[in-house]
Parts: C-alpha cells; sequence; structure tokens
C-alpha cells in the first residue's frame, strides 16, 4: 500500500516537472521560430493556455497532499491542542465536501464537451484536456478526506 | 439564510481551510441563491485556459526559485558593494537595492531575507551599523521591490484587473513603469533615514578600486543582462510579456544550471516541482476567484458598496485615507495572494467611481502590502527574520518601527501625488 502511494505521488510530481519543462521548451521553440524563421507551430500556443490549467490542478493537487495552500489562519494558533484537532477535522471535512461538489459539476461540463467533441490543439480532444479539472478536484477532496480522518484517528492513538 | 451561511464561511475562512475552498464555497452559495447552475464555476475555472497572459507567473517563478537557489545574492551584494559601497550611508544603500532586485524576481516570498538578509546583517553590524538598525533593515527590505518588474504580485494584479472589463483598461507594462518611480521613492527616503539614524557612529566605508569593480563585473557576468533582456524586451514591446518570462526562465537555466552549475541537474525537479506547487495554489485561488468575481458583479455587490460608502464619504481624499488604513490592516492579516484576489474585486470599480485610476490603484495597493510584510503583530517577514537572526519577535516589533514610519511617508507621497506613479505614463 504505501509503495503504492509513493509510486502514484512519484509519477504526479513527475507530471508536474514535465508541465514546467514542456511549458518552457515550447514557449521558446515558438520565439526561435517567430523570430529567426518567421514560422510557427499553430496550436503551440492553446498547448501552452491548457499547460497553465494543467499546472494549476496538479500544483493544488501536491500541495492538498502537503497541506500547504495558502490560508488565512488567523486565529487558529490561539487554540488549544484539543479545540486544534476538532477544528482542523472540521476544515478538512468542509473543504473535501465542497472539493466533491466541484468535481461532480466538473463532471457534467466536461461531458458537455465530450459530446461536441471539439479539438483543443492537434489532435487532443478539448474534453481530455478539461479532464483534469474534475479528476483535480476529486482527488484533492479524497485527500481532504483522509486528512480529516488521519487527524482525528492521531489523538485517539496517542489516548 | 444566507447572511447565517456566509458567516459561518467566513469562520472557516479565519480558522485556517484552504482559500481557494472558502472562495469556492462563497461562490457557490452565492450562485445557489440567485439559481444559476452550479457549473457556471467550472466554466469560471477553465477560463484560466482563456488568459495568454498567466503563462507568465510558472515561467518567472521558475526563473526566481533557480536565481534563489544560486550564489546569485552574494554577487549582487559583492557588485553592489564596490559600486555603491564607498558613499555614506553606502551599505545600506546596497542592502536596499540588492534586495529591492531580489525581491522582485522572487515575489516577496520571504527568501530575500533568507538568501539576501542573512548576508547583509554580519556585514552592516561589521561595518558599524547598530544591530538594532540593521536588524531592521533587513527585516524591512525583504518586500522591498514588490512594485518592480516582474513581481509577480503586480503581475497578479492586472491579471484580475484585466478579467473586469473596465472602461479604461490596463497594461501589465503600465504597471511595470508605474511601479518604478515609488520604488525608487521608498530607497531614496530610507536612504536618507539611514543615514540620518547613524550620524553619530563611525560607519566603515568601502573603497572603490578598479580592480575590485572588474572582478565583481566579471563574477556577475552572467547576470548582470537579465534585467536588460526582462526590461529591455518588454518596454521596448519587443516581447510580450510572457514571451518575457519564457525568455528569463530559459537564460537564468543556461545559466544557473548549465554554464555555472550551481543548482545540480538531480537538484532540478525538487526546485521545479517547489516552485510549481507555489503557483498552482495561486493559479488555482485565481481560477475560482473568477467565479466569485463574476457572481459579484451579477449581483452589483461593487454598485452597492460604492452606494454605502458614499452615503459616508464624500470625496476621493477620504477615500483613500479610509483605504490606506483598510489596506494596512489587511495587509497585516492577510498574505499578499489572498488580499489580491478578495479585495481587488470590490475595490477597484468604487475607487474608480471616486475618480482613481486603476494603475495609481494597483500600486497604492501593492505599497500598503508592501508594509504590511513587517506590520505586527503577524506580519510574515517578522517571524521569518526572528527564525533566521534568532530573535525574539518582539525584538523585531522594536527594530523595524523605525523603517516602517518612513516607508508610511513613503505610502502618503505615493497615495495622495497620483504623478509620482503616472508620470510616464499617458493616463
Amino acid at each position: 500500500m504505501q509503495s503504492v502511494l509513493k509510486w502514484i505521488h512519484t509519477l504526479e510530481d513527475g507530471l508536474l516537472v514535465s508541465a514546467l519543462i514542456s511549458m518552457l521548451l515550447m514557449a521558446v521553440l515558438q520565439i526561435i521560430l517567430r523570430n529567426f524563421f518567421d514560422a510557427g507551430i499553430f496550436w503551440a500556443e492553446s498547448f501552452l493556455r491548457i499547460l497553465v490549467l494543467w499546472v494549476a490542478m496538479l500544483g493544488a493537487m501536491v500541495a492538498t497532499r502537503e497541506l500547504t495552500h495558502i490560508s488565512i489562519d488567523a486565529f487558529s494558533r490561539y487554540l488549544n491542542p484539543n479545540m486544534k484537532v476538532l477544528v482542523e477535522f472540521v476544515t478538512r471535512a468542509f473543504s473535501a465536501v465542497i472539493c466533491f461538489t466541484v468535481a461532480y459539476y466538473a463532471i457534467e461540463f466536461v461531458g458537455y464537451e465530450y459530446e461536441d467533441k471539439t479539438i483543443a490543439f492537434a489532435r487532443v480532444p478539448t474534453w481530455l484536456c478539461q479532464s483534469i479539472i474534475p479528476f483535480g478536484f476529486f482527488v484533492m477532496g479524497f485527500r481532504f478526506a483522509i486528512h480529516a480522518i488521519t487527524g482525528i484517528a492521531s489523538v485517539g492513538k496517542k489516548r | 439564510m444566507a447572511t447565517l451561511i456566509s458567516s459561518v464561511i467566513a469562520l472557516f475562512a479565519l480558522f485556517g481551510t484552504p482559500l481557494f475552498v472558502v472562495i469556492l464555497a462563497a461562490a457557490m452559495l452565492g450562485f445557489y441563491f440567485a439559481e444559476i447552475p452550479l457549473t457556471v464555476i467550472v466554466i469560471e475555472i477553465y477560463r484560466l485556459v482563456d488568459t495568454p497572459l498567466l503563462l507568465a507567473l510558472p515561467l518567472f517563478t521558475f526563473a526566481g526559485y533557480l536565481l534563489a537557489e544560486s550564489n546569485l545574492s552574494s554577487r549582487l551584494v559583492r557588485l553592489t558593494q564596490v559600486f555603491l559601497g564607498w558613499l555614506p550611508g553606502g551599505l545600506a544603500v546596497v542592502a536596499f537595492i540588492t534586495c529591492a532586485f531580489f525581491t522582485a524576481f522572487t515575489g516577496a516570498s520571504g527568501v530575500t531575507i533568507v538568501a539576501v538578509g542573512a548576508l547583509l546583517y554580519p556585514a552592516l553590524v561589521e561595518a558599524g551599523y547598530r544591530d538594532k538598525f540593521s536588524l531592521g533593515l533587513v527585516t524591512t527590505s525583504g518586500s522591498l521591490g514588490l512594485l518592480l518588474a516582474p513581481s509577480l504580485p503586480l503581475i497578479l494584479y492586472g491579471v484580475i484587473v484585466q478579467q473586469m472589463n473596465l472602461p479604461n483598461p490596463i497594461t501589465i507594462q503600465e504597471l511595470f513603469i508605474a511601479g518604478t518611480l515609488p520604488a525608487l521613492l521608498m530607497i531614496t527616503l530610507l536612504t536618507i533615514y539611514s543615514i540620518w539614524s547613524n550620524r553619530g557612529e563611525v560607519i566603515e566605508r568601502g573603497v572603490f578600486t578598479r580592480q575590485d569593480a572588474l572582478d565583481a563585473l566579471l563574477a556577475a557576468k552572467w547576470e548582470i543582462p537579465l534585467p536588460v533582456i526582462i526590461l529591455g524586451g518588454i518596454y521596448s514591446g519587443f516581447f510580450a510579456i510572457s514571451e518575457a518570462a519564457a525568455v528569463t526562465a530559459f537564460y537564468v537555466f543556461i545559466i544557473e544550471v548549465i554554464v555555472l552549475k550551481e543548482v545540480k541537474f538531480k537538484e532540478l525537479p525538487r526546485v521545479i516541482r517547489e516552485a510549481m506547487v507555489m503557483v498552482g495554489g495561486i493559479l488555482l485561488i485565481l481560477g475560482v476567484s473568477l467565479a466569485f468575481t463574476n457572481y459579484l458583479i451579477d449581483a452589483e455587490i461593487p454598485q452597492q458598496l460604492f452606494d454605502w460608502i458614499s452615503y459616508y464619504i464624500k470625496d476621493k481624499l477620504t477615500f483613500l485615507i479610509v483605504l490606506n488604513i483598510v489596506l494596512l490592516a489587511l495587509g497585516a492579516i492577510l498574505d499578499i495572494f489572498s488580499a489580491l484576489v478578495i479585495m481587488i474585486p470590490l475595490i477597484v470599480p468604487v475607487a474608480m467611481r471616486f475618480g482613481i485610476d486603476p494603475v495609481h490603484l494597483g500600486i497604492i495597493f501593492l505599497a500598503n502590502m508592501q508594509i504590511g510584510y513587517f506590520t505586527p503583530p503577524i506580519g510574515m517577514n517578522l517571524f521569518i527574520a526572528s527564525f533566521r537572526f534568532k530573535r525574539s519577535i518582539t525584538e523585531l516589533y522594536q527594530a523595524t518601527i523605525p523603517f516602517m514610519l518612513v516607508l508610511l511617508i513613503a505610502l502618503g507621497i505615493i497615495t495622495y501625488v497620483p504623478s509620482v506613479s503616472l508620470f510616464f505614463l499617458d493616463r
């Protein structure tokens, strides 16, 4: 189980890193082609924009794994340890519910696009590019739920 | 009912719920009560794809993270020290300029204090500056440069405002130009204060020799073209912002990884990953805030806010004073990205009704946020400096207060004299 998880995390990190590298290479290639050869790859622009979406979703998925999302968090430093665990459980469970809800509507959104059969760039269909949205939100919801449960469970063990 | 749920969401936010979740919840609530299908939220998130400018964010951030991993900080300190260290207050000027440059590239993530401040603090004390003064100086300088290209918050402000379809649109180029004089004003005032504050002390000054200058120039020869590429490329219109970002990222990669080898190849995935987790989080917040902004505009919230405010405040001047107080308070509580996505959609339409230019407003906004970084009790840079220099947080409060007063004067000038920001612009 642990090794499967590790493998998934490595894959996820690898995708995130490759997204940036592809973004960088494609953007530079496009500049070189435009300025020196007066040419260009005509789907490069769309590809780059989609990569921005993928970086956003993949980066946020990793941030959820590590609980490093930007938050306001003005009060929880003043809570006693027991209250803190409880508050963390509530906020994480809440986050999970919100993420699952977005994932549900995102599936509907991607579904419409699947029926339309539009092409995003080259021969890649739009729905495939968009599918990172439901997938990402589902993974984040799942991770928030796991964090919520493990947070409570760790207190149980200490006692 | 809606009010009750909104209060619960706000409470969740204050207890550490991730910001993107809070904004999503608020948007869902709004659309639900307006009887608009929630699929609209996903459509708005997908609008991240419609904004070519956003490509600049991951690329500039990657460049910034690479530069922070390299030894650029020591080369930069050496370079400015040779050329400016012999002036009265020279080392202080060195500190301000190096930090400003470094922050512009790394986006005020606190890395300036760790990378540059840690080098400068011992140097300042050794040169004869008082300990408390030196500590305050490096802490304050950690957010200096927020107004200079290509700082991330400046780009983000531009992106958010562009999404709002204002009657007089703004460009990122205009923001980059607008930020220069205010940043120079801050550095000048801080320098004057530094010289005045240390008038009784014996301060060791650097000596300028041609050999040192040559050596320092040679050591930094790869990085010196960088500002020229970015600023020259953007201001001349040769590069679009995202192209300048791609060229910068590629150039920084070549020099730091391949030429200077200061960042090892096997370190690269870690650096990219760290940078992208940070950017990913910000992009997602931006995506969901597009949905929220859409709701706000649909529900005419900025209009209602204006009506409410204009009942109490009649003139531009009073509005600006209140705006500064609100933003300073927010800057101390919220981190800069949260403040940007939450406040801009509300403030910009209202401020425009009071006749404030959106470019000028952006500079005011970020100048406030810059001070917020070291405003007690929870300014982020106070904690970073406290951790890095092993001082109590109260010591840092005391050390930074004089610098804060100086920057408040600068903020006052920036706010009430719009031409400081708009001088070079045709607005």
